[in-house]
């Protein structure tokens, strides 16, 4: 445990003692008189050489914005100009051969060889598409695709054959009138102030498919809705109130055949099967702005995002999947200090079933039916160092509040919880960005580090790499990739 | 995806830092003056003439921007940029309230480039000495508003730069003109113009806050617009230079519709081009509320009605 701790806390101290050294002030350039400005009238010209029309200094590096001729004789149609693709090609290695294993609670050890291999080696297309068609209405949508390549962990479970994959993710007409607004379709509802790291951020199902996906900001997935947006000043000054409602529930789904995280079940685990009584999810948001401060104050009855699947009476079907609903209620509330941000998320869950997933892509093995209340407890700093450097921490706890005596299998008597740190730094204009992300649970067990470098090569074009290491000991499920390193490669093209 | 996100964080970290464009930069470059000046004005005079100019100039404003960065170099005696400029287009709004309407409530939403379209940015900027000014943003990759944390003028060193540009929110700046020692150094000429070289040194209080040791000023004495602004570091090497050009009458009111800030310390330049400048537009209180960074309907509906008012 210790070992993981140190490893965070110097791989911290490491990126931040260094980077000012690496990123010192060189000494300015000193500009002699003689200079000038691409042979322009700039500064530095002698002052009897110049002509009274200055003005056309500087414009031509920047293609002359002031120049109407550059401007399109043919405007693009505005339901066109909602448009927005990015074309993307992403490789990511897990560079180490080793044998990594894991030890379970009976004692058993379970070992796993490790190959430096391909892990994901796919092309992708995202599309948003955005079109105010007429006052007051708005269509929103975004949709990808993926190509699965060769040895790509899909393309391998395909049996070597390519694979693709199409997904609808938001697609919603909004409504805006008067103080009012109407949402009706696919969309996301974040609540919440800690990024990432929020025990309030639990409305939009997510997936966790394999390492290139180790964000919540990346797994969440959109859910039909019904959104209205009250602004107001009916519930106070500088305040709104938000609800949502959805009469179609969505479940995390079930892990992709071929992902590291896939790993092969007695009984197939299949969508869930939903009965003839009505299932629904609902809630409601207040929020109100102080100076310097957001308040906000919620209630919803969920259900929870994770099935429970146990075995059928016929050993050949199918696991059986049930849901639990549960109630949740909730405050967020904002601090800002100067450069800081103090972030904090409360979270009380009535009757939720007790298991906890705090590594993601995991499902435990060993959970119980067993309803408890918990609360949970999310709490976040924003710092900004300097003008490129910005420091995220936060940490999450959960602990159950109830005693249920008949809880043999109570997971979740201690507090559990999982902390993140984000470092970044951003260069040449942030056109290039340079960051580190650690995330690990409180009682040290486990570590994921990330590091990434993006370089925007220009309006188009971008590139990146990123480095992934797993620390975790034998007894979490992190353990199936303890000691993996995996490096990646990306390339985008946006237009 | 890993890609996706960090392109984002990119964005936010980049906006994390950056605190208000639309008046402040307005603010700055729009040193203008509607009448002429007895010569005996002094270096303190003339900068307060501005100012008052200034946010005449800048409230109800609707704007259109162009904002360019290159990396640049010397060649045969001449600084060009040494690669393709990165090029955003902006579209801001903004309104003075307060006592004697010294803050600002402003919106910036970035137009291109596609990568970035869409992301918005609410600030409310505070004259009142000790309370912090307030940015907040939208991103889809967070899917909500999000508060910023970057600090303000008043309490923190630390400039932010302007969109990633070299601009940042103390080269923007404006009024606090009693934190500085002003002196009229004398009159020269400045790019075919007559002009005041005024040096400002900050006093003890403001020397704590900012990093220059000095600002050196060069005042058209017609047009009462800066057209060229040296920036000092605490060992009195200048480190920045700003250049402005295109000086239009704008509604009356003489203006720099192109400004270069040059950083003499990583060789990278940046050229804000104020491509519409409107004032005087009647603006909807509620547009400047974060229902406008993430209402897109009621945003495009309202964004319409000020263009119509353009016309």
């Amino acid at each position: 445990m210790r070992k993981h701790v140190a490893h965070a806390i110097g791989a911290a101290a490491l990126w931040v003692s260094y980077s000012p050294l690496l990123f010192a002030q060189d000494e300015p350039l000193v500009l002699d008189d003689d200079v000038i400005f691409d042979g322009d009238l700039g500064f530095g010209i002698p002052s009897d050489a110049i002509p009274t029309d200055f003005d056309a200094s500087f414009d031509d590096v920047f293609d002359n914005p002031f120049d109407v001729a550059n401007e399109s004789e043919q405007p693009i149609p505005a339901w066109l100009e909602g448009f927005t693709v990015k074309l993307s090609q992403q490789v990511l290695f897990q560079t180490k051969t080793h044998l990594a294993g894991v030890t379970l609670a009976n004692g058993q050890r379970i070992n796993m060889p490790h190959l430096a291999d391909i892990e994901t080696n796919r092309m992708g297309a995202n599309i948003r598409y955005q079109y105010a068609f007429a006052p007051g209405w708005l269509l929103q949508a975004s949709a990808q695709a993926r190509l699965f390549l060769y040895d790509d962990y899909e393309f391998e479970a395909n049996n070597q054959s390519f694979e693709t994959e199409y997904r609808l993710n938001e697609f919603f007409f909004q409504r805006s009138f008067g103080s009012h607004s109407v949402k009706l379709g696919n969309q996301t509802v974040v609540w919440g102030e800690v990024d990432g790291n929020s025990v309030l951020d639990v409305i939009n199902i997510t997936e966790f498919r394999d390492f290139s996906i180790i964000d919540i900001e990346d797994a969440r997935l959109n859910q039909p809705m019904l959104v209205w947006d009250y602004f107001g000043d009916l519930f106070g000054e500088r305040s709104q109130v938000s609800t949502f409602v959805t009469l179609y529930p969505e479940y995390n789904p079930p892990i992709v055949r071929g992902s590291p995280f896939y790993f092969e079940p007695p009984n197939a685990l299949v969508d869930y099967k939903r009965g003839k009584s009505l299932d629904f999810e609902g809630g409601i948001k207040w929020s109100r702005s102080f100076s310097g401060s957001d308040v906000s104050l919620m209630a919803a009855r969920l259900i929870e995002n994770q099935l429970r699947y146990s075995a059928p009476p016929n050993p050949t079907d199918d696991a059986l999947s049930t849901n639990n609903t549960y109630t949740l209620f909730g405050v967020s509330a904002n601090r800002a200090f100067g450069k800081l941000l103090l972030n904090l998320d409360l979270a009380y869950s009535a009757g939720i079933v007790v298991s906890s997933f705090n590594i993601p892509g995991f499902a435990g093995s060993n959970t119980t039916d067993l309803r408890h209340d918990q609360l949970g407890v999310s709490f976040g700093l924003e710092y900004a160092i300097d003008n490129e450097q910005n420091i995220a921490l936060s940490v999450q706890g959960q602990k159950m509040v109830d005693d249920n005596e008949s809880s043999q299998f109570a997971l979740n008597d201690d507090v559990s919880g999982v902390w993140l740190m984000r470092y970044s730094n951003s260069l040449m204009n942030s056109d290039l960005a340079l960051a580190i992300s650690m995330q690990g649970d409180i009682d040290a067990e486990y570590t994921i580090l990330q590091a990434s470098a993006d370089r925007t090569l220009n309006d188009h074009w971008a590139a990146g790499i990123n480095l992934i290491v797993l620390e975790g000991v034998e007894t979490t499920p992190i353990a199936l990739f303890e000691g993996d390193i995996r490096v990646g490669f990306s390339i985008t093209y946006t237009f | 995806m890993i890609a996706f996100a960090a392109t984002h964080r990119t964005v936010l970290n980049r906006l994390m830092m950056n605190r208000i464009l639309t008046t402040a930069a307005v603010f700055y470059c729009l040193i203008a003056a509607n009448t002429s000046l007895a010569q005996s004005l002094t270096g303190r005079e003339i900068m307060e003439r501005t100012d008052d100019n200034q946010r005449s100039i800048s409230d109800s404003s609707f704007n259109r921007m162009q904002l360019s960065t290159c990396r640049f170099g010397i060649k045969d005696v001449k600084i060009t940029c040494a690669e393709r400029p990165r090029v955003k287009a902006l579209e801001s709004v903004g309104k003075n309230y307060g006592p004697n309407r010294r803050d600002t409530k402003s919106v910036t939403i970035v137009l291109e480039p596609a990568a970035e379209r869409g992301i918005g940015m609410l600030s409310y900027s505070y004259d009142e000495s000790g309370r912090d000014n307030e940015t907040w943003l939208y991103l889809s990759a967070l899917g909500r508003v999000k508060r910023i944390a970057s600090g303000n003028s008043e309490d923190d060193s630390e400039p932010a730069s302007v969109f990633g540009s070299e601009f940042t929110t103390e080269d923007t700046e404006t009024g606090k003109l009693e934190e500085y020692e002003i002196t009229l150094l004398e009159e020269t000429i400045e790019s075919g113009r007559d002009v005041w070289k005024i040096e400002m040194v900050p006093n003890k209080e403001r020397a704590r806050k900012t990093r220059y040791s000095k600002v050196i000023q060069y005042i058209d004495k017609e047009r009462f617009v800066s057209l060229r602004t040296e920036m000092y570091d605490q060992y009195a090497k200048e480190i920045k230079r700003l250049m402005a050009s295109r000086v239009e009458l704008v509604n009356g009111a003489w203006t720099a519709r192109s400004l270069t800030m040059m950083n003499l310390v990583t060789n990278r330049l940046s050229n804000m081009a104020f491509l519409e400048i409107h004032t005087g537009i009647e603006i909807d209180d509620n547009f400047l509320t974060q229902r406008t960074l993430e209402d897109v309907a009621f945003r495009e509906t309202e964004l319409e009605k000020l263009r119509n008012q353009l016309q």
